[in-house]
């Protein structure tokens, strides 16, 4: 996997044609994002329509739609980083399910078998929330969606965002993987972030949301 | 400027207790060594000068300064700290005196920004009275841009005052209902059982056990309005310029500023008691206090007649008559099935009990529990709601203490909508939107809780929607006419 210095310019990322696709790994040039199928309701996934009374941008419509996403899916190794940590979860819970039976004098098989359903609640887990994860960056918000037992859907407008972070943790590095973190002011979802990402598609993220967020229009909240 | 002298003695005195206590009690864990009357003195007086000299050394170190745009404090004995903050980004601007600092005449002043971290961003510990007040007054002067004092004729309106028929009704209504309700409700199931457990041939254990609860509860809810009382004695709102000014305090005085440009969100919370009077309480909520803060929630009318209460949230936001629309009925059968759910444990585990020990021969009783369950669900179905209109999001949810959420359109920072796995085999969705407040537990976001998924979506992107028309237009107040576009030629520069 190319780490590669060459951050994409914002060119022909949303230019291409729609039946493109990325396929797993295949293709490490960071342009060729992975698009989401049309399965979700489409008037959400259809950007605004450009009728708008007042500019929420001072950005023009050309430059909107350079920096501008399709709904896409993380990267499909987010999946061993998920999986990692699960397994190590279901590690810890399966011995201690094992201690507990072992106390009770119940088969230590059953330690062994809640170990392996733990696992398999943990592959499937990994599985529906890497299928789950949607983000979108639209012309005046980043909308996300993610969650398997409670989907979440929020917008984060631009004009909220006080910074962008891009980090990665030892085992995202291994993975070559990045996390976007957008800081809002709100208290409750004060903080949303962006895993799976790979780093050079992270930072020309976090630029292009530098951007869109000086350029949006309005008052700061506070 | 340099803080009062007077709260050396007072921060001695503060310091000095505690200090004064863990000396104390080590002596009194040394003492098998054989320390004498002498020792300790020598002791005590020694952590009293080391106490007295470093209060002394850091109110001397402390230096506060008033600049064009923004307010300076020099402080620090070893470790110097040097901070500014921009007479625009403080929110409030607090004075707490209590009854020791009142017969000093020193006052604490705290101000508060959107910033994070605990506590105050500046805490002026102590000045006089008149110094706290002074500064109070220049600051709300410097943050809305005008350096000329304040025309001495001017006077505030009172917006509120508590009379003693509403103190009164405060200290009734304050009880933790549901603590109350949740206790009696423990003790009632919990007391004949455990008699039972003691010694079953006494039956006067029957009787005592709820008595003792009963008195227990009683203790409990004249504490609770003891202190509601003495925090909210002398209570009166005031409009002063473009701020809100609230006294309240018997032993403890406060006398807090609320900027009208920085209020984030109001809240309407009536209780049970209070509901069932006829009466709800107001507050008012900034960015400025840091979440777990003792005060983190202004109340800016502790108790009113409901009536009222709208009322004054109406002078502050011009929210109309809210009409609530109430989740889908499928909603109210959730809460039957969560309901259900629980009672299925409680009477799951006084089996297992039962199970166990063989002396809780009456365990199936936990089912009749389940005859509350419609009633409960229907309780917390009516009273969840939500409204929105031109300017505004209302929600409303909670049956033990009933709050209803007003947020600005312009004040909102995220709009998501959340589905858990039981809300959608019910096609429900939750709304949230968040705003700037203190992040307490209660928050001050606006939760329209259990609603049809896709009015959820719907409301979602409505919501995002206006909050642009907003800021937008709110953007065009303020610059004057001056049409509201691009703020330069949009060419994309690196």
């Amino acid at each position: 996997m190319t780490d590669g210095g060459d951050v994409p310019g914002r060119s022909n990322d949303t230019t291409e044609p729609p039946n493109e696709r990325a396929d797993g790994g295949a293709s490490d040039t960071a342009d060729q994002f992975r698009r989401v199928d049309d399965q979700s309701p489409p008037d959400l996934a259809e950007p605004r329509p450009s009728t708008i009374q007042t500019p929420r941008s001072g950005l023009d419509e050309e430059t909107l739609k350079e920096y501008t996403t399709e709904r896409r899916s993380l990267d499909s190794t987010v999946q061993i980083q998920w999986a990692l940590r699960t397994t190590i979860s279901a590690i810890i819970l399966g011995l201690i399910a094992s201690a507990i039976l072992a106390a009770l004098d119940v088969d230590p098989v059953f330690g062994t078998i809640a170990v392996g359903l733990f696992l398999f609640l943990g592959v499937v887990w990994v599985m529906l929330r890497y299928r789950v994860w949607v983000y979108q960056i639209r012309d005046d918000s980043v909308y996300l969606e993610r969650g398997v037992v409670t989907n979440v859907r929020t917008i984060v407008p631009y004009v909220r965002v006080q910074h962008v972070d891009t980090s990665r943790g030892p085992v995202e590095r291994a993975l070559g993987l990045s996390t976007l973190v957008v800081y809002t002011a709100g208290s409750r979802g004060a903080d949303v972030s962006i895993p799976g990402l790979k780093p050079e598609e992270a930072r020309d993220l976090q630029q292009r949301l530098k951007k869109l967020a000086i350029e949006a229009e309005g008052d700061d909240a506070l | 400027m340099k803080l009062d002298y007077r709260s050396v003695p007072y921060r001695i005195l503060e310091n000095g207790l505690r200090l004064g206590g863990i000396l104390v009690f080590s002596v009194f864990v040394s003492s098998g060594d054989g320390m004498d009357i002498l020792q300790t003195g020598t002791f005590l007086l020694f952590g009293l000068l080391l106490v007295g000299s470093w209060e002394a050394a850091y109110v001397r170190n402390y230096e506060y300064r008033l600049d064009a745009d923004t307010f300076d404090i020099y402080s620090g004995v070893f470790s110097r700290r040097e901070r500014e903050i921009p007479f625009e980004r403080i929110q409030n601007v607090d004075i707490a005196q209590n009854v020791i600092q009142r017969a000093l005449g020193i006052a604490e002043l705290r101000l508060e920004t959107a910033g994070g971290g605990d506590g105050s961003e500046a805490s002026l510990r102590y000045v006089s009275r008149q110094e706290a007040t002074r500064l109070q007054e220049l600051i709300s002067r410097r943050k809305s841009g005008e350096t000329a004092e304040r025309d001495p004729g001017a006077t505030d309106d009172i917006l509120f005052e508590l009379d003693n028929r509403e103190l009164g009704i405060l200290g009734v209504t304050s009880a933790n209902v549901r603590l109350l309700g949740l206790l009696s409700g423990l003790f009632l199931i919990a007391s004949p059982i455990a008699a039972e457990q003691v010694s079953p041939r006494l039956e006067i254990l029957l009787v005592l056990g709820p008595a003792l609860a009963v008195a227990a509860l009683v203790a409990l809810w004249m504490l609770s309005g003891v202190q509601a009382v003495l925090r909210y004695y002398g209570f009166r709102l005031l409009r002063h310029d473009e701020e809100l000014r609230y006294k309240r305090g018997l032993l403890q005085q406060y006398d807090g500023t609320i900027p009208l440009s920085k209020i984030q969100t109001l809240m309407i919370r009536e209780n049970l008691l209070a509901r069932a009077v006829g009466y709800g309480s107001l507050a008012i909520e900034t960015a400025g206090y840091a979440p777990g803060q003792d005060s983190n929630v202004e109340a800016a009318v502790p108790i009113a007649k409901r009536d009222r209460v709208f009322e004054l949230a109406r002078t502050i936001e011009d929210i109309g008559e809210p009409e609530f629309t109430r989740p889908p009925k499928r909603a109210r059968l959730r809460y039957v099935a969560r309901y259900t759910i629980v009672v299925g444990v409680i009477t799951g585990l006084l089996g297992g009990y039962q199970y166990l020990t063989g002396n809780l021969s009456f365990w199936y009783a936990g089912a009749a529990l389940w005859l509350l369950v419609p009633p409960a669900a229907h309780l917390k179905w009516v009273n969840i709601g939500y409204y929105t209109d031109d300017n505004y999001v209302i929600t409303r949810s909670g049956f033990w203490t009933r709050r209803t959420t007003i947020v600005p359109y312009y004040r909102v920072q995220t709009v998501s909508s959340s589905q858990t796995v039981f809300q959608r085999r019910r096609d429900l969705a939750t709304l949230v939107v968040d705003t700037a407040t203190s992040g307490s537990f209660w928050g001050g976001d606006a939760v329209a809780l259990d609603i049809d998924v896709e009015t959820a979506d719907r409301l979602r992107e409505e919501i995002h929607d206006e909050f642009h028309e907003s800021i937008i237009e709110r953007k065009r107040q303020r610059d004057g006419r001056k049409p509201a576009g691009p703020r330069r030629p949009s060419s994309a520069e690196d």
